[in-house]
């Protein structure tokens, strides 16, 4: 491999099946979120058949929240663990809901307050990749669908790492690998052929649909991301595999 | 550890969420009864579900999740004890029994069982909208023998706390006993599976042995 080649490959990173420059990733993500964002909710329910909601549930039976946790919603969108978060930690609690893109959080606190959640949510726009939070701050994270879109995700679970409590736990939900063949190619074909079609038809923006896609094979599998979380520093790493693995749930602790 | 989970515990939790939500919209005094339960949780234990149901009050909503770290009051119950609950019954008895177990603040049971008593909820019609017929035949099935008696435990959460709060603690049997004799239980099943099935080989062999036997001897009649 030639300097310059190395030198690229470092400098480069993809965005879906496409290799681009690194410091062009986060915006071209941000041009999908900020397309998709208002119709993000619907097309959620319709491409996933609602099972993102019994994933969503999952998430939270495992992060064992307790009234008066201090809990942060990372690449937290619309805000749908927020809300089940809200309500769960009380008034004595808190919730951040955290996402770099402004579209996105708009729709999420709309929503949120048209459901009458108020008391105990902030908004912040922020980087998973440099979090604004002081150290040892949340007894809980989750980051759900997002930490594919993140250019760095080393950097981001290590600053993840960072602002966790000791005893504080790390919640990835995200698509994955699934276990057998046919599955995988079932949901090859699903991906591929109906998603960006459904993402045309009804968000009439199937090439942000087509990144969706591919960005979710470009996603590390369960070991790869398991290695990275412990890497980062998080103990006792576990997953799930849910819905033979086409989704997954890490968890880690910090100690 | 990976392994594969199926997610037929939140399908249920989201189902149970919605229909009492909407029953609590509906009733008259509904919402007024969570006052008191706002931010408390109950987990119940049944013995057949495989994992806790969890309720919490949030807002005048309850929420239903299998969260079950530190709850304000855990019943560890099973469906066969409550089918099987005689109307003279009481819970200190059940208690006694080891078949029931309320650990924490049985004022938080009471309240719910409140609570319960208000709603009215068509079980069967209300589950098939949300996780299909086939799935709420079988539960309802189930569900048609539980009614009523649980309509009973209800009565007696809230006739005997008084009584069971005098009782002393020691008369029950923790989780982790139970837990201990469940394993003890299917260990004992699995020692006599293996011991039913040695039986049925050597009765086979026995059977195989016996009439070659009976075999050898019928040509030897026939030849002599
Ligand atoms: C597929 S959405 C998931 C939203 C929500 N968590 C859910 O599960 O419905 C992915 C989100 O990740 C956000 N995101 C992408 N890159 C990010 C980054 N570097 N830091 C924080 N958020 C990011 C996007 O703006 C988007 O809202």
């Amino acid at each position: 491999m030639s300097p310059q080649d190395q030198d690229n490959q470092e400098n480069s990173t993809h965005f879906g099946y496409q290799t681009v420059d690194k410091s062009e990733k986060e915006s071209k993500v941000a041009g999908v979120f900020h397309s998709v964002a208002a119709q993000y909710d619907v097309m959620n329910d319709l491409m996933s058949f609602g099972i993102h909601r019994l994933w969503k549930r999952f998430t939270i039976d495992a992060s064992g929240v307790r009234p008066g946790n201090k809990v942060l919603d990372l690449a937290g969108g619309t805000g749908d663990l927020t809300a089940k978060f809200s309500q769960l930690v009380g008034k004595d609690g808190q919730v951040i809901l955290a996402d770099i893109n402004s579209s996105m959080l708009n729709v999420g606190r709309d929503k949120l307050r048209d459901r009458g959640l108020v008391q105990n949510i902030e908004y912040v726009q922020a980087n998973a990749q440099h979090l604004p939070f002081e150290d040892n701050t949340f007894d809980i994270i989750t980051i759900a669908f997002g930490l594919r879109n993140v250019t760095d995700k080393d950097e981001a679970l290590r600053s993840m790492f960072r602002v966790l409590k000791p005893g504080g736990r790390l919640l990835v939900l995200e698509f994955s690998k699934p276990e057998q063949e046919l599955v995988s190619k079932a949901y090859d074909f699903y991906s591929f052929n109906i998603l960006p079609k459904m993402g045309e038809l009804v968000a009439k923006d199937g090439d942000s649909y087509q990144y969706l896609a591919e960005s979710i094979r470009m996603h590390p599998d369960q070991d790869t991301l398991k290695e990275m979380m412990n890497n980062a520093g998080f103990e006792q790493t576990t997953y799930k595999n849910l819905t033979g693995g086409v989704v997954a749930l890490h968890k880690g602790y910090k100690f | 550890m990976a392994n594969n989970t199926t997610l037929h515990q939140q399908l249920l939790c989201s189902a149970l969420e919605a229909i009492i939500n909407k029953a609590l919209a509906l009733s008259l005094n509904g919402t007024q009864s969570l006052y008191p339960l706002e931010q408390k949780n109950l987990v119940v234990y049944l013995a057949e579900l495989g994992f806790p149901l969890s309720f919490i009050v949030n807002n005048s909503k309850v929420l239903v999740t299998s969260l079950s770290e530190n709850p304000d009051c855990a019943i560890h119950t099973s469906v066969k004890t409550l089918v099987a609950l005689k109307n003279e019954q009481s819970l200190t008895e059940l208690i006694k029994q080891d078949k029931l177990d309320i650990v924490g603040d049985i004022k938080i049971a009471q309240q719910y069982a409140n609570m319960a008593e208000t709603l009215e909820i068509d079980w069967q019609s209300e589950l098939a909208k949300h996780i299909g017929d086939v799935p709420t035949y079988k539960l309802t099935q189930l569900s048609k023998k539980l009614a009523d008696k649980l309509g009973f435990a209800v009565k007696q959460i809230q006739a005997d706390s008084t009584e069971w709060l005098v009782h002393e603690k020691r008369l029950v049997v923790t989780s982790s006993q139970i837990a201990a004799f469940n394993l003890q239980v299917s260990e004992l099943e699995i020692h006599t599976e293996t011991v039913n099935d040695r039986f049925l080989a050597i009765e086979k062999a026995l059977l195989n042995r016996s009439s070659k036997q009976f075999a050898v001897n019928s040509n030897k009649d026939s030849s002599e």
